[in-house]
């Protein structure tokens, strides 16, 4: 592997001051299983890793007035949360399939969505369930939406200096059903597409609809065309198929050695049918 | 520029100088001789490199030398007690869930640390606990039945 050096701050001021000296030439290390694995394919070589344990800021996690989670909380911990499984399976299911139980023991939530791979596991629950996330740099603190915090793949709205600090999530209203499903080549793999569906019912109709499909476009989706066309009908068959017709028709996924383009897209439309029965059923 | 790290590994406490470029797994094998854990991909898909970290299974090749100051590292030559091989161990002999032997040392850690979590598994929660461990000779029949054989025999 290539020589770095590397740092181990107990502040955010003094990580970003970190960053700032180093003039762009280190990288924010979380848990490592992405990063450590981009520099020893050469994908990445930084002079410099400033890892982010030792901020006590970006840990915990709260579900007192909706659900907030420091950046550096493990997949292993959401996983297991009574609570998140509970609320927000969609999120918990999602964590219970990424990767494998030694990566889960050691990635962070924070990671996987600065890490912004298409696939992503953690963003489509994200995405449904509307998170904001909390970044701070030299220059203060901001708040962004999910939605536009991925440019592109491996690229955020993030300035080098910026670390995402907190997660949170509102509050989950009565009637929310909401389910995470991803597709992939065998238990541990990459998902070859991913999806998540929220839905709120009220008297047999749906009042509130959230879509997200991901590894099928540059970046993960919210498929708000037809989260419209969803809202404010009752959830039958014909709707349901009409909706997989549509996502095929917005995604625009590429072929790997994963998967055929083909075979994403049709296989997204199922999911996201998939995971709106799911998440009717739980509705309830 | 090296750094000094203190870390327990089977129970021993070490002081090593390790660059910030070396990962556990190396440190294991390549400076401190303990060649039980495996290196295969080297980038976290097989698991043959799997030791117990804080009482968690991890893949050490992910894991950067000096992430692992001051941790409680075990590895397969810290799970024989004096009296022998552990139960799982014997139960892996028994069952014939070792053929190549490769992937054995974190097929063996990643039952061990589900065991102690949840003492009498599922199959399908064995296969989870499993599936970050690939095994290339596909004996995993025989491995899942050696899991639940010493669920049985530890219970």
């Amino acid at each position: 592997m290539k020589k770095f050096d590397y740092y181990q701050p107990e502040s955010l001021k003094e990580a970003y001051g970190l960053m700032e000296k180093l003039n762009g030439e280190a990288r924010f290390i979380a848990g490592g299983t992405d990063v450590i694995v981009r520099i020893k394919q050469g994908a990445l070589h930084p002079d410099a890793l400033i890892s982010l344990r030792r901020i006590s800021a970006l840990k915990g996690l709260g579900n007192e007035d909706g659900l907030s989670m420091g950046s550096m909380t493990l997949f292993r911990d959401i996983e297991r949360d009574p609570a998140i499984a509970r609320d927000y399976p969609a999120l918990g299911e999602a964590a219970s399939v990424l990767a494998n139980p030694q990566v889960r023991n050691v990635a962070t939530i924070g990671g996987n969505l600065c890490n912004a791979a298409p696939s992503a596991d953690a963003a489509p629950p994200l995405m449904v369930l509307e998170a904001t996330l909390t970044i701070e740099g030299p220059g203060g603190q901001r708040e962004v939406s999910i939605e536009d915090f991925f440019r592109g793949p491996g690229e955020t709205c993030l300035e080098h200096t910026e670390v995402v600090t907190r997660i949170t999530i509102p509050k989950k209203r009565k009637g929310t059903g909401m389910a995470f499903l991803k597709i992939g080549r065998v238990a541990q793999d990459i998902a070859i597409a991913n999806a998540a569906a929220l839905i709120v019912v009220e008297n047999g109709v749906c009042r509130k609809c959230r879509l997200s499909a991901g590894a099928v476009a540059p970046v993960p989706l919210r498929l708000k065309r037809i989260e419209g066309i969803v809202e404010g009908r009752k959830i039958e068959p014909d709707l349901l198929d009409r909706v997989a017709e549509m996502v095929q028709e917005d995604v625009s996924p590429i072929t790997d050695v994963r998967s055929t383009a083909q075979y994403r897209k049709t296989v997204s439309g199922i999911l996201v049918k998939r995971a709106i029965k799911e998440a009717l059923d739980r509705a309830g | 520029m090296k750094r000094l790290i203190t870390l327990t590994i089977n129970g021993k406490e070490y002081e090593v100088a390790v660059p910030p470029n070396l990962t556990l797994l190396d440190l294991l094998r390549y400076e401190l001789g303990l060649t039980g854990t495996k290196k295969g991909c080297d980038v976290g898909d097989c698991g043959a490199c799997t030791v117990i970290m804080d009482g968690k299974p991890v893949n050490s090749c992910l894991v950067l030398a000096v992430q692992a100051d001051g941790r409680d590292i075990l590895t397969i030559e810290g799970v024989e007690t004096e009296e022998g091989l552990h139960p799982i161990q014997q139960a892996f002999v028994e069952k014939g869930a070792v053929q190549c032997g490769f992937c054995t040392p974190g097929m063996i850690l990643s039952a061990k640390s589900l065991l102690e979590r949840n003492p009498r598994p599922t199959e399908e929660e064995i296969r989870t606990a499993l599936s970050g461990n690939l095994c290339r000779c596909t004996g995993y029949q025989k491995i899942v039945e050696a899991v639940k054989d010493a669920s049985e025999k530890l219970s």
